[in-house]
């Protein structure tokens, strides 16, 4: 299988005026074609701010990748320049948050703001920067004269255009596609916004696509068919998906892989099923007896004793020792080393060190 | 007994006020308004205790005329030289200086006692009641500061306490307006109705949490603010509707020596710059105040 | 329903609309609309018990708190506290309020920033129970021991505070009074996976100290399955299943019940439940609702009288009460 994304032993750093906070710290990640794969922690442990350098979006100036690589088809993302990235960024790579409201512009209409991604990926593909040139070459047909630089009133934007905007639409399980093409996002719900987000997203055609906490603000149902949605998408249109959650069961529920990462580190790094079935480290076993699961007859929940550690201050010896319910002397002295136990099942603990 | 739970340790560092301020100084300009400020400050408190005790603290009595050296140029024995009545300029700006801070802090003060007051009330009783409050503040709001000043200085004759008043009577309305907008921001937070939940009228909500809760807001409004108060009270003076010669201020200092502008510019352009630097200071330091809470945020 | 006797509280038919007015005039009156909050609702929560009003934004069951809670007065019906009406009766919200407490969902903004914890622990004995200083003092003392945190965090501000301390400190206050019953609204939503589980421990480790009856408002089935002894499921206003927690969760007969809960995430791949949920469309407006079931344009199993009539809670199996037209096809 095809690897698409790898990050080597990245470290991430924000200065904020008051500290410095180490928000990912050596973390390596390999994600391939079609998977998807689930980064699970809790809040702090650095799983956005993982998924924002991926896409070049950290805040210019608070943070600094200060190490490692993000390798994407072969190429090193943070060695390009702005330039360079934003080709990525919207063609390959797209990415969509948590509050669909805030993500989309609220005085364009549904349709404009797809078109302007689809005139976006167009402009890109032809190599032109700006799209007015894309628009008269591409769209010709049925367009208004003149090029404009977005697409501005409702009958100028070209038949084709409207219909490849449908298709996008019909994608992501929109029932009446023409309707809220004319909507503005205010007049939309939630779920309805989080599949134009999503909508949008594709119509790039991204290899990967990373969705930041996409469900967390919406309504269990909703969110139930906003996941079903995301793992059809993976096979319809190739795309893979790298989904940062802190829900460690919405991550069992559609990933096929999850990665448990913990103050800005890897604890666990393994296949859905695998996770699941034998959790190796305390951390990811601590998580697991502290969910409520709806299901089980006994109903004992085991809360994780203690709290996250400062990331402002460099710690030794394992990040997870304070709390550790199995901590050994070695837990105190050194940073545990990544360990691959069985086939793909990586874990970062000293209890598992041959 | 809860055996199972460990007792908790705070985690967040004590408070932060001291590195709020540190962030006030990382910054050239507000250091300079912060030092401006704390001059003006120095002086106006210097002038207050030397009158209250009576001894005297400039070089020279601000009111002792000597026409013989009148209209003298600034030198070593007169820094800002003399007026056209053989006054030391020098010593009377420095008298002056506690005029127009007072006048400033009080009349900000006040404003945002009763913009506070107004501001929250109208938010939480709602309805007609915040209607009316709001479009008094609105009329209020429209009246000029000269012109009432006028009125004020026609109906009870001129002077310090009277400009005060004057401005007292005006100024608080845009206080109001913030004050309100926060009032209603802070409405809808829990504690709020936690505090109903523990038997608070709204009365005693509005003094127990919302006027705490709006008072920084309020604080950051009105350190930008003092700055146009020292200029209204200087341009109010320089129209004469506050201390009347021969007690020394600012702004008739300015419009007494207007004329010898040309034979003796240090006259009118002294006092002038005493209150531009004043207002620069302040204004700078305002905005120091404001950049510093926003990071800090 | 349950006994009457046991019941700490208790609604009858319970209504809360809230009037629209066209455009910015204050006094028109013309074309009045109403947002049916609450619908219709008769619940109860029993002595030492604790009853989960589970469903999703918009279906009334935040309202259906405050209402309760007197924060708003009812449009229509009835609420009785320990056997006593209180929406028209001569109770006064103080009164009240020494026996009912709220905990909110929101942690950050549940304590007055610019107060100390001690204070707002203490505020409602202050403002209740009119006690002097000392005794709150020492109320306050125990009310921190309860929850698991020590006498300093008195003198804190909530800013040092984390937000599963600030949860505690509202549980603190809240329990202060020695209230009968301690409205939850979403208390874990808004923390993290392992501060969600010391509070909803802490919570059902209080309520067996200290004898106290729960209604948990929450949206994750999950927590309300941990928690409860009885499970209400609010859709568009009203109650569409009611019934002990365990039968409601594993025998759902409402179409509505049936895709919550199949929407719910499990944490086990091998049960990928939410793959499986059959649910189109979007919650209704609250103003308009669709004639008769509200449910129906979304239900797989609607038909013709669906639209017409909206159906009352029947008990389809003892004390499991469903309202809907064909709950049988369900099983």
């Amino acid at each position: 299988m095809d690897t698409l994304l790898s990050i080597e032993d990245l470290t991430v750093v924000y200065d904020t005026a008051f500290r410095r906070v180490t928000a990912v710290d050596n973390v390596s990640v390999d994600l391939k074609r079609d998977e998807f794969l689930a980064v699970v922690g809790e809040s702090g442990c650095g799983k956005s701010t993982l998924g924002l350098t991926v896409i070049g979006l950290l805040p210019k100036n608070t943070a600094q990748v200060t190490a490692g690589a993000v390798r994407y088809k072969d190429t090193d993302l943070l060695k390009l320049d702005r330039g360079k990235i934003r080709d990525y960024r919207g063609t390959e790579i797209a990415m969509i948050f948590q509050e669909p409201l805030t993500s989309l512009s609220p005085v364009y209409r549904v349709e404009e703001q797809i078109a302007e991604a689809i005139l976006v990926r167009e402009a890109r593909k032809a190599g032109h920067l700006f799209t007015g040139k894309v628009m008269q070459e591409t769209y010709r047909t049925n367009s208004a004269p003149g090029p404009s630089r977005f697409p501005k009133l409702h009958g100028r934007i070209s038949l084709n255009l409207r219909n490849e905007i449908i298709e996008y639409l019909k994608l992501v399980r929109i029932a009446d596609p023409e309707q809220v093409l004319d909507r503005y996002p205010f007049e939309l719900s939630g779920g309805m916004t989080q599949r134009v987000m999503i909508a949008m997203a594709l119509s790039q055609e991204p290899a990967l696509l990373i969705a930041d906490e996409p469900t967390t603000a919406l309504d269990v149902t909703t969110q139930a068919q906003v996941l079903k949605l995301m793992k059809e998408l993976i096979k319809k249109v190739r795309t893979s998906i790298l989904l940062v959650t802190h829900d460690l069961a919405v991550a069992s529920q559609v990933a096929d892989r999850v990665i448990v990462m913990y103050a800005g580190e890897i604890a666990e790094d393994a296949d859905v099923h695998s996770l699941f079935s034998k959790p190796l480290h305390p951390y990811t076993h601590g998580l697991l007896s502290c969910v409520p699961s709806g299901y089980k007859d006994e109903n004992e929940l085991h809360p994780i004793a203690g709290t996250l550690p400062d990331l402002s201050v460099q710690s030794v010896g394992c990040k997870f020792a304070p709390r550790c319910p199995r901590v050994m002397k070695s837990c105190h002295v050194q940073r545990p080393q990544a360990v691959t136990t069985e086939k793909d099942h990586r874990v970062s603990c000293f209890l598992y060190d041959k | 007994m809860i055996a199972t739970l460990k007792e908790q340790k705070l985690t967040r560092t004590p408070s932060s006020f001291r590195s709020t301020l540190s962030l006030l100084f990382r910054n050239k300009e507000s250091i300079i308004g912060f030092a401006i400020v704390a001059i003006y400050l120095a002086v106006g408190l210097a002038v207050t205790i030397a009158n209250a005790l009576n001894f005297q603290i400039t070089p020279y009595e601000p009111i002792q005329q000597n026409v013989g050296a009148s209209l003298g140029a600034p030198s070593p024995s007169h820094l800002f030289g003399t007026d056209f009545l053989g006054r030391d300029v020098f010593s009377r700006v420095i008298a002056s200086i506690p005029n127009g801070l007072v006048a400033s802090f009080c009349v900000v003060a006040v404003a945002i006692c009763v913009g506070a007051l107004i501001g929250s009330v109208a938010a939480f009783k709602g309805g007609l009641f915040d209607e009316l409050l709001m479009r008094f503040t609105d009329v209020i709001f429209s009246l000029p500061a000269l012109v009432i000043a006028m009125v004020i200085a026609v109906a009870l004759g001129p002077g310090l306490t009277h400009m005060m008043i004057a401005l007292m009577v005006i100024w608080w309305p845009p206080y109001a307006r913030v004050a309100r907008g926060e009032a209603l921001r802070i409405s809808h937070q829990n504690y709020i109705e936690a505090a109903r939940f523990a038997g608070q009228r709204t009365g005693q909500i509005i003094l127990k949490h919302v006027l705490p809760n709006i008072s920084m807001t309020l604080l950051v409004y009105a350190t930008l603010d003092v700055a146009t108060v020292v200029l209204t009270y200087a341009g109010l003076s320089y129209l004469g509707l506050s201390v009347r010669p021969p007690l020394p201020d600012l702004g008739e200092m300015i419009s007494t020596s207007q004329e010898y502008l040309i034979l003796a510019p240090w006259l009118p352009v002294i006092p002038g710059l005493i209150i531009a630097v004043l207002v620069i200071g302040f204004s700078l330091l305002g905005d120091g105040i404001r950049d510093a809470l926003e990071a800090a945020a | 329903m349950t006994n009457e006797a046991e019941a700490v509280l208790r609604t009858q038919d319970l209504k809360k609309y809230f009037p629209i007015r066209k455009g910015l005039n204050p006094f028109s009156r013309t074309e009045d609309k109403f947002v049916r909050a609450v619908d219709g609702v008769s619940i109860s929560v029993p002595e030492g018990r604790t009853v989960a009003v589970v469903g999703e934004s918009g279906c009334g069951k935040t309202t259906l708190a405050r209402t309760v809670a007197l924060m708003t007065p009812p449009t229509s019906g009835q609420v009785y506290f320990d056997g006593k009406e209180i929406t028209k009766g001569r109770i006064e919200r103080a009164e009240l309020y020494r026996h009912m407490q709220m905990v909110f969902q929101d942690p950050e903004s549940s304590l007055d920033p610019r107060m100390k914890v001690g204070a707002s622990i203490g505020e409602p004995l202050e403002g209740l129970m009119r006690w002097n200083r000392d005794v709150i003092r020492d109320a306050v003392k125990r009310s921190l021991t309860a929850v698991g945190l020590s006498d300093e965090f008195a003198s804190r501000l909530p800013g040092q505070l984390s937000g599963g301390q600030k949860q505690r400190v509202a549980i603190a206050r809240a329990i202060s009074t020695q209230p009968k019953l301690i409205i939850l609204d979403e208390p874990t939503s808004a923390l993290d996976a392992s501060v969600q589980a010391q509070i909803l421990r802490l919570l059902i480790e209080l309520q067996k100290e200290f004898k106290l009856s729960y209604m948990l408002i929450t949206h994750n089935i999950a927590v309300a399955q941990y928690m409860s002894d009885v499970m209400a499921v609010m859709y568009a206003g009203y109650l569409v299943e009611y019934g002990p927690t365990r039968t409601v969760i594993t025998k759902p007969r409402h179409p509505y019940t049936i895709a919550l809960i199949k929407s719910a995430p499990i944490p086990d791949p091998e049960r990928r439940n939410l793959l499986q949920v059959e649910i189109k469309g979007e919650v209704p407006s609250a103003i308009n609702p669709p004639p008769g079931c509200r449910f129906n344009p979304r239900c797989p199993y609607a038909e013709e009288t669906c639209t017409k009539e909206n159906p009352s809670l029947r008990e389809i199996a003892p004390g499991h009460f469903v309202a809907c037209h064909f709950a049988e096809k369900t099983e």
